[in-house]
């Protein structure tokens, strides 16, 4: 669905393409997630990279974009770099130049280790927000640096997802995107594209157990909530409606 | 071959089997053999497989020892008494264990006093008779004596399933096992019908493999059925042919006097506060008329209630206590001793009581609310009357009408030994994942050889080959997605070589550290907006949970708010009634036999209702009206009290003269009705199977009525039948219910079920425990255990991962098998719907405007909970003033003919 005539978050998928700047944008990807889990002795099957490779691929064809942004926890915790998490970085690099699109990489407090690829593939790294044409990237766990009037501002870290239910009482919980004003900016919040990180339910959560500071700055149930799931993204309105509709 | 025995030996004939110092000891004892020993003792000397059930305190530990003990005895007298395990005991309760091993030690030793010398001539030399000797391993047993064990291994090892588990895979101890001659498993009916059960066999045939010969084996029991299943459970496959073994049912050695009661004659209208005083007052009555009173509850907190209340109202002390699992061991030890002791008036139990430890002298058990099986019925009622010649007297005090019939008809089968059946779980490959692990830690195994052993466990005898295969396969982390060996493989497996073995230093931590089959569960804990804390509920239910929803916990109405990484947030409610529902997910379910006899019971008593109600077609029911005849012999039969009779007389009169129909064995009836709350439509399915078929049957159902209708349908299950329960606007008819019969193809329920219930909640909570046996999720890792939160990753997303991975990956596969085997039972289910598809089953289909009486208790669904009584039984006297007021109105009679 169309957000903007600028944004176009690609249906049923955790992505948003940004027409003036060709780029596609994506956050908490999460990288060497199983490997991580596996050591705390939980055995995931490896999907994550697969998925989210496979997503890309299909974006990246369709919109045919120049760079991919990855905006924040590239790669999972904050801990010493596995193997597998460098395997995975590597790969997800060595993918995206395959495609021919050049990886826009922010930090988040996680991602220290990715300046060791840096030479070798000659990133564009930035700490914690990056501005890209009219286009204001931070990850979310800390405020952004100043704002210039007309930037769109744009989050991850906060994984936001609603719950809704059925009309016989199922809960089904989708994840979402998050789009409305900050201090009259205009500001967007991506869902996760890690595979297994399903999100946090907005709708079903007070606005002072959010995550990201900027949540306290803004009234979440402003921020209307585009879900995803079965193939599509829809406009499900306010996150104030989705608290009271039940 | 399984083969009953027919007649017990006499007393003569079994004591001649003993060693006359023994036999001694014996008679100096006793002055008779128990039913279980004539059977016993003779049999265990030849060396036969045998499985023996026998009620509490009918002399069955002796049964099965002392013979073990005239052998060893028999050895230590002829200098041939090593130290080696020769016999092991298996018990699945530690605090069992522990008595077994006293009530062993003490006979040992007397028998050793008595013995006229203390020393043998062995190779020409004096030399002290050895004593036959007693050891304890279990988890509570300290790491020193454990060393011991290993120095010096006694000749008797006590033992738990898990216990066994680890000795069998530790190299340096399974060498002390390998001259065993005898195993006994104790209290084979909480084994053979469960994971835990299945785990125990493979470990037996892993010790029979390691020991290169076969052992005597001995099953002892409270009552199960069918034995022969249990026996074969217990003697398991030698080959493809099952090993021999006899069967001594002295089940019935006690004899009973039980009695169905309601505290009042109208359950309905009474006053809730009246109907409890009079529960009270009869409980009381009961415990001030027997010297100790057992009483089962079947929910800890209905203990918990129970034991305040009986406190507060007539001032018992200390000499009343509650039992149950959330509390601390030593609280729970302590009852038990108290009740040995006989120190205590009355224990309070919600399960916990009903296994095997010796509690001492009981005459008497209640139970309020129905146990749900026959089975457990005399289980529990059999642990009243010590001696094997008292009587076991029971009661069974009913909370709501479908209650009170169920524990009548209970009663009834108990008193005609119907007892309902179980079966042991089918090729579980959790359990057998585990096991694997475990066999590739002791040595290099060929996989034809290791096939051949776990197919001699009962359980596996049909286990398919490639099910196997893929195990291995998985578990080498041979998968692709699972490939990362350092990381996913638990064994070694070479394909080229066709065996497996151990890898890596962890597997052997990672095996002992996670063995066991029962699964933690994730608790969600209740806190007040202040962080006071409540309690806690289930996860499921918490995702049934929307803000402002108001349910019940420990006896409040509590408004939820929110939640936050498992903790709910709520605030006390000032409304009168939940909006939701109680739910429990593992709830006791009524037995397949129960409901039947339940419905044929509704047949008899229907027909010589509906014979009055047509001799007397302006019959009025008030509460006066008087049971005719036909009907009264039918309700004296029974077991049950006055106001037991006269509440069943009206309840089914009311659903005869309302309804014009009585659900029973032979007829389903659908009700199409509103519950008077909401705009939304309810098909009620009086269906009469037992809980685990209703739970197949309603989602067959509602799956097709979703389908036919393209909306959405809600469920409730119900041990009395399944509500269906669609939007208002979705209008369906009868013919559309025939339809949908005529359309279900038996063979193809399995395949639709599957699907079906892919998204459920049900599939995500069971993959986890399966996953968790299974060793794809760990419980505890490299000595950090790891709480049930930490391991929680999405489980829909993991399924999805996991099913794309491989649709028939083992783990998934269990996960199915368990839900529709072993929550469900497929098989009957089909059977049902063969019978309904040709008449066997009739189908009846009526209108209502307000639902009928038997149909009340199911929409309003709820466990048969004192506590929960509350709001429920507003509604319901609501629903049941409109029933009475349309039967007494006048057009009943005409409306009854044309119903």
């Amino acid at each position: 669905m169309m957000l903007n005539g600028d944004v176009e978050l690609l249906d049923g998928m955790p992505i948003a393409y940004i027409k003036s700047i060709n780029a596609i944008a994506v956050a908490d990807l999460h990288l060497g997630y199983e490997g991580i889990m596996a050591k705390r002795g939980v055995y995931l099957p490896k999907t994550n990279l697969r998925k989210i490779m496979e997503g890309l691929s299909n974006a990246i064809d369709e919109t045919h974009a120049k760079s991919v942004v990855a905006n924040g926890d590239i790669k999972n915790e904050f801990s010493d770099v596995d193997e597998d998490e460098f395997n995975e970085l590597f790969d997800f690099i060595k993918f995206l130049k395959e495609k021919k699109v050049e990886p826009v990489l922010i930090k988040g407090n996680h991602d220290n280790f990715v300046e060791r690829y840096k030479e070798a593939f000659k990133l564009r790294i930035y700490r914690q927000e990056a501005v890209i044409g009219t286009y204001h990237f931070f990850h979310g766990e800390e405020m952004p640096g100043s704002i210039k009037k007309g930037e769109t501002l744009v989050m991850g870290h906060e994984h936001p997802a609603i719950a809704v239910f059925n009309s016989v009482g199922k809960r089904e919980k989708l994840r979402c995107f998050l789009y409305g004003k900050y201090k009259g900016s205009e500001f967007l919040v991506l869902p996760a594209m890690n595979y297994f990180a399903a999100g946090t339910e907005i709708n079903m959560e007070p606005a002072d157990k959010l995550l990201s500071p900027i949540f306290k700055e803004l009234d979440v149930d402003s921020l209307r909530a585009m879900a995803l799931g079965y193939g599509s993204t829809m406009d499900f309105g306010t996150i104030g409606r989705l608290r009271n509709v039940y | 071959m399984i083969e009953y025995a027919k007649e017990p030996f006499s007393d003569s004939e079994s004591l001649a089997v003993l060693h006359p110092y023994i036999k001694a000891w014996f008679s100096k004892h006793f002055t008779e053999l128990t039913p279980p020993q004539k059977y016993a003792f003779k049999d265990i000397s030849d060396g036969k497989n045998i499985l023996i059930t026998a009620p509490t305190g009918s002399g069955k530990t002796m049964s099965g020892f002392l013979s073990i003990i005239s052998n060893l005895l028999r050895m230590a007298l002829d200098g041939k008494l090593e130290d080696k395990v020769y016999c092991l005991y298996v018990s699945p309760l530690r605090a069992l264990n522990n008595d077994i091993y006293k009530n062993l030690a003490k006979p040992i030793d007397e028998i050793y006093e008595s013995l006229p010398g203390k020393t043998i001539r062995k190779a020409g030399k004096e030399e002290e008779i050895r004593k036959i000797t007693v050891g304890l391993r279990t988890g509570d047993t300290p790491q020193k004596e454990r060393h011991r064990q290993l120095v010096r291994p006694p000749n008797i090892l006590v033992t738990t399933p898990e216990s066994l588990a680890i000795m069998i895979n530790s190299q340096k101890f399974v060498e002390k096992l390998k001259d065993i001659k005898y195993l006994i498993i104790d209290e084979i009916h909480e084994l053979a019908n469960n994971k835990r059960g299945v785990n125990l066999s493979l470990s037996v045939e892993r010790l029979a493999e390691i020991a290169g010969h076969d052992f005597v084996r001995i099953g002892m029991g409270a009552t199960l059925y069918p034995l022969d299943e249990a026996a074969r459970y217990l003697a398991g496959y030698s080959g493809s042919e099952p090993r021999d073994c006899i069967i001594a049912d002295a089940s019935w050695s006690k004899k009973l006097d039980v009695m169905a009661m309601s505290p009042v004659r109208d359950m309905i209208y009474e006053k809730e506060e009246n109907i409890e005083n009079a529960l009270y007052k009869e409980l009381n009555r009961i415990i001030r008329h027997s010297k100790t009173t057992l009483i089962f509850t079947n929910t800890r907190s209905g203990t918990e209630r129970v034991v305040f209340n009986l406190k507060k109202r007539f001032r018992y002390k200390e000499n009343i206590a509650a039992h149950h699992g959330s509390l601390s061991r030593e609280s729970r030890l302590e009852v038990e001793d108290l009740l040995k002791k006989g120190a205590l008036k009355c224990a309070v139990s919600s399960t916990s009581l009903e296994l095997g430890m010796d509690i001492g002298t009981i005459d008497n058990v209640v139970q309020l609310g129905s146990p749900k099986s026959v089975t457990r019925a005399v289980q529990r009622i059999g642990r009243a009357g010590h001696s094997f010649k008292a009587t076991a007297k029971g009661e069974m005090l009913a909370l709501n009408r479908d209650d009170l019939v169920e524990c009548t008809i209970m009663l009834d089968a108990a008193l005609k030994r119907h007892l309902d059946s179980f079966s042991v779980p089918q090729n579980p490959l959790d359990v057998l994942a585990q096991h694997i692990v475990g066999m590739s830690l002791t040595k290099k195994w060929d996989v034809d050889e290791a096939y051949g052993t776990i197919r001699h466990a009962y359980a596996y005898h049909n286990l398919d080959r490639n099910d196997f295969m893929s195990l291995l396969d998985y578990l080498a982390g041979n998968y692709a997605g699972l490939e990362s060996k350092h990381v996913y493989g638990k064994i070694w497996y070479d394909e080229k070589e066709k065996a497996f073995g151990k890898r890596g230093k962890y597997a052997r931590v990672i095996y002992m550290l996670n063995l066991g089959t029962i699964p933690d569960e994730v608790a969600v804990n209740v806190f007040t907006p202040d962080k006071k804390w409540i309690g806690n509920i289930e996860e499921e239910f918490l995702m049934r949970l929307k803000p402002g929803d108001i349910f019940t916990l420990g006896g409040h109405l509590y408004k939820f708010e929110y939640a936050k990484t498992m903790k709910a947030f709520v605030t006390p409610a000032a409304a009168s009634a939940p909006t939701i529902p109680p739910w429990f997910s593992e709830q006791l379910p009524l037995s397949y036999e129960l409901a039947n006899e339940i419905g044929a019971f509704r047949r008899t008593l229907g027909e010589a209702l509906q014979k009055e109600i047509s001799a007397k077609p302006r019959i009025r029911l008030t509460k006066r009206t008087k049971i005719h005849e036909e009907a009264k012999a039918i309700l004296d039969s029974l077991p049950a009290d006055a106001n037991a009779k006269q509440a069943i007389f009206g309840y089914f009169m009311e659903q005869l003269l309302f309804a014009g129909a009585m659900p029973n064995d032979m007829q389903l009836l659908i009700e199409q009705t509103s519950n008077m709350k909401d705009e939304k439509g309810y098909l009620v399915f009086h269906a009469l199977f037992g809980r685990r078929v209703n739970d197949a049957l309603s989602r067959l159902f509602a799956i097709s009525v979703s389908e036919k209708f393209a909306c959405d349908v809600g469920m409730m299950v119900g041990d009395n039948g399944f509500v269906l329960v669609t939007d208002g606007e979705v209008k369906i008819r009868e013919g559309n219910i025939l339809d949908i019969i005529r359309e279900m193809e038996p063979s193809s329920l399995r395949l639709i079920l599957e699907h079906n219930i892919r998204k459920t909640e049900l599939m995500k909570r069971r993959f986890r425990h399966v996953a968790s046996r299974g060793l794809m999720i760990l419980r505890n890792y490299k000595g950090w255990k790891i709480g049930v939160r930490k391991q929680q990753v999405n489980s829909q997303l993991l399924l999805d991962a996991v099913e794309e991975m491989d649709p028939n990956f083992p783990l998934l596969k269990e996960t199915y098998r368990e839900i529709l085997n072993d929550s469900m039972d497929i098989q009957r289910a089909k059977e049902v719907v063969t019978k309904l598809r040709d008449k066997g089953i009739a189908v009846k289909f009526i209108k209502t405007a307000v639902p009928s009486p038997f149909s009340h208790n199911l929409l309003t669904f709820g466990h048969a909970d004192i506590i929960m009584m509350k709001g429920r039984k507003k509604y319901l006297q609501r629903l049941h003033r409109l029933v009475m007021k349309r039967i007494n109105s006048g057009s009943v009679t005409g409306r009854l003919h044309d119903a």
